[in-house]
């Protein structure tokens, strides 16, 4: 159900990306897909467990017996959080400028002046 | 010997950025600084082809970042070095300021990166900052064009890069490693999703088209490093994981074939000279996926040759062949067009033969037809930078390309004694033959062909488009 919920997310904003006319919406579609991506990592961490993986120095018997989440996955997504982040922000500084001569952002007018 | 290996393959990663920052605190010494980055990775990239075995590395714990270095990486270090060291010797002279010589920096750092790394993830975060400073680099004159250009370029392939990490975090949830052998066993979902990623990344077949458009509308120095080796640096895991994966194999080297093809079948109706150029680079990147294990001598001759190509073009007085076929240009640099062009041709003497000799020696015979079709296509279309008429009092060429380009081509020159077994008679004859033959479709029917292709294919929202119809096409290819 979970799974299908995050599937529904990308695909929402990857048809965002291509049916919005807005430039800005574009990239706001493109942030919704992120997020699923994202929460599908989150989502594979937790397929064992919800536990926060710390263990203490004197483990005890019920330690191994915790369900624990992965962390390897919730690890890696940082980086990927980071760097979406970044790209979106480089892109909407790209958009402010675009909109001086654009103020409506549509996508189709930006290409077709913009194209050779 | 492995752990000198191993520290002077992390001191090549890090100096890039480390200096490239550096760059940002000392702006007066931004040339010095980034002078000598390219000749460190050269360094490395000598140091690798002495190598008689592969290292590789697992930094940290069991999931820690996984490095290998061999001597198919070494070709790409090496394209990586001297490309770049052209570049900045043809930005020398002129007005860019310390922003751009850093974002070089991060461009070859980041490439190096991906040369250097074997799991899902470093290679995640090396074409992602390549992607941001080639935006950068881009969007660097700040005009509307370049910024939408960037802003294109940004865009697909950061929609690639998603489905990329969905496709690893399936191969993750099968094998519990990011490394590239967990894609061995991993369902076809996962191995459709990051190749699709990579290859709209490395631009190659439909998914590549956004490649023509960026690459022809970027400055001259900034085509020539994203033509020359940022485009590698997302084909290099394919030809990685086609040698590693057998099933990966047959899936990279179709898409070779149907690349060089299709990036041919563009070029030879191309009347602009850059973006010819451009399609080209979708057309040779297939000869390079099309046999991976010999993969990395093609992408050096062609990170040479295309570069020097984009320089010199971005020099001329016109971009359009027809207006140039008016103009007419100065023998000086008719000689080094002449010289790239027979290169990439395929003609004896230069390092275009030997690679091309060598590639189809290592292919299926279905596809040596096809690639021996891509070779004639290619002969036409440089026939187009050969046959221009020239004379001595033609309108000057910008200045500054020279150094850069007697780099490249004599960069070729030597390359060409790497493989000295390719000078056999049936070889020699097969490829005047070759050039011939395509000189003579040129002639008698391209010169005067006036054919306008439909760029629908180029649109933003197609390009999107096609990433989703890519992901089927090789999910089923990848089922089969």
């Amino acid at each position: 159900m979970l799974e299908a919920c995050v599937f529904a997310t990308i695909l929402f904003g990857f048809f965002g990306i291509i049916f919005k006319q807005n430039l800005l919406m574009k990239i706001v579609s493109m942030d919704v897909m992120s997020t699923g991506v994202i929460a599908y990592y989150v989502l594979i961490a937790s397929r064992e467990g919800l536990f926060t993986p710390i263990t203490s120095s004197t483990p005890t018997a019920t330690d191994t017996a915790i369900a624990y989440a992965d962390p390897v996955p919730q690890a890696v997504i940082l980086t990927a959080i980071v760097i979406g982040f970044s790209i979106q922000a480089l892109m909407l500084v790209g958009t402010m400028k675009l909109s001086r001569d654009n103020p409506a952002l549509d996508y189709r007018q930006i290409e077709k002046d913009n194209t050779p | 010997m492995p752990n000198f290996m191993l520290t002077v393959s992390i001191g090549t990663l890090l100096l890039p950025f480390v200096l490239g920052f550096l760059i940002f605190l000392l702006p007066r010494f931004h040339k010095l600084l980034s002078l000598a980055v390219p000749l460190a990775t050269a360094a490395f990239a000598l140091l690798l082809f002495t190598l008689r075995e592969p290292f590789s590395f697992l930094l940290l714990d069991n999931f820690g970042v996984t490095l290998l270095v061999d001597q198919l990486g070494a070709f790409f270090f090496l394209t990586n070095a001297v490309v770049s060291l052209a570049v900045l010797s043809y930005v020398w002279q002129k007005n860019f300021t310390y922003f751009f010589y850093a974002m070089l920096l991060f461009v070859h750092g980041s490439v190096n990166a991906a040369f250097l790394c074997t799991d899902f993830m470093s290679l995640y975060v090396a074409l992602e900052v390549s992607g941001i400073a080639a935006f950068l680099l881009i969007a660097y004159p700040r005009t509307d064009r370049t910024i939408w250009v960037a802003l294109r370029y940004l865009c697909v392939s950061n929609i690639a890069m998603l489905f990329y990490l969905v496709g690893a975090v399936l191969a993750y949830k099968a094998n519990h490693s990011f490394a590239y052998e967990s894609l061995r066993g991993a369902p076809p979902e996962a191995v459709a999703l990051i190749v699709m990623g990579l290859l709209v990344k490395g631009g190659v077949f439909v998914s590549g088209l956004w490649l023509p458009v960026t690459h022809s509308e970027a400055d001259t120095p900034v085509s020539a490093m994203l033509s020359g080796i940022v485009v590698k640096a997302g084909v290099f895991p394919l030809l990685r994981c086609a040698i590693l994966i057998d099933e990966l194999d047959p899936i990279i080297r179709t898409f070779g074939v149907a690349t060089a093809l299709l990036g041919v079948s563009y070029a030879v109706f191309e009347k602009d000279s850059k973006r010819m150029l451009a399609f080209h680079t979708v057309s040779q990147l297939g000869f390079v996926m099309a046999a991976p294990a010999v993969g990395g001598f093609y992408a050096l001759t062609h990170g040479l040759v295309k570069s020097a190509l984009f320089l010199m073009a971005g020099s001329l007085p016109s971009r359009n062949f027809k207006e140039l076929q008016k103009k007419s240009i100065r023998p000086s640099i008719w000689v080094a067009l002449t010289i790239a062009s027979l290169s990439i041709s395929g003609a004896p003497l230069l390092a275009g033969y030997g690679a091309k000799v060598l590639t189809l020696k290592e292919v299926w015979s279905w596809q040596a037809i096809a690639l021996n079709l891509a070779a004639v296509g290619t002969a036409i279309s440089f026939a187009k930078f050969i046959f221009l008429p020239r004379s001595p009092e033609a309108e000057e060429h910008k200045p500054g390309i020279w150094a850069a380009v007697t780099l490249l081509l004599s960069g070729l020159v030597i390359a060409n004694m790497v493989y000295l077994d390719a000078y056999s008679l049936d070889s020699l004859l097969k490829a005047v033959g070759t050039i011939a033959l395509g000189w003579a479709a040129y002639w008698v029917f391209f010169r005067r062909a006036d054919i306008k292709l439909p760029r629908l294919l180029e649109e933003f929202e197609n390009l999107v488009g096609v990433m989703g119809l890519m992901l089927i096409l090789i999910f089923w290819m990848a089922l089969a």
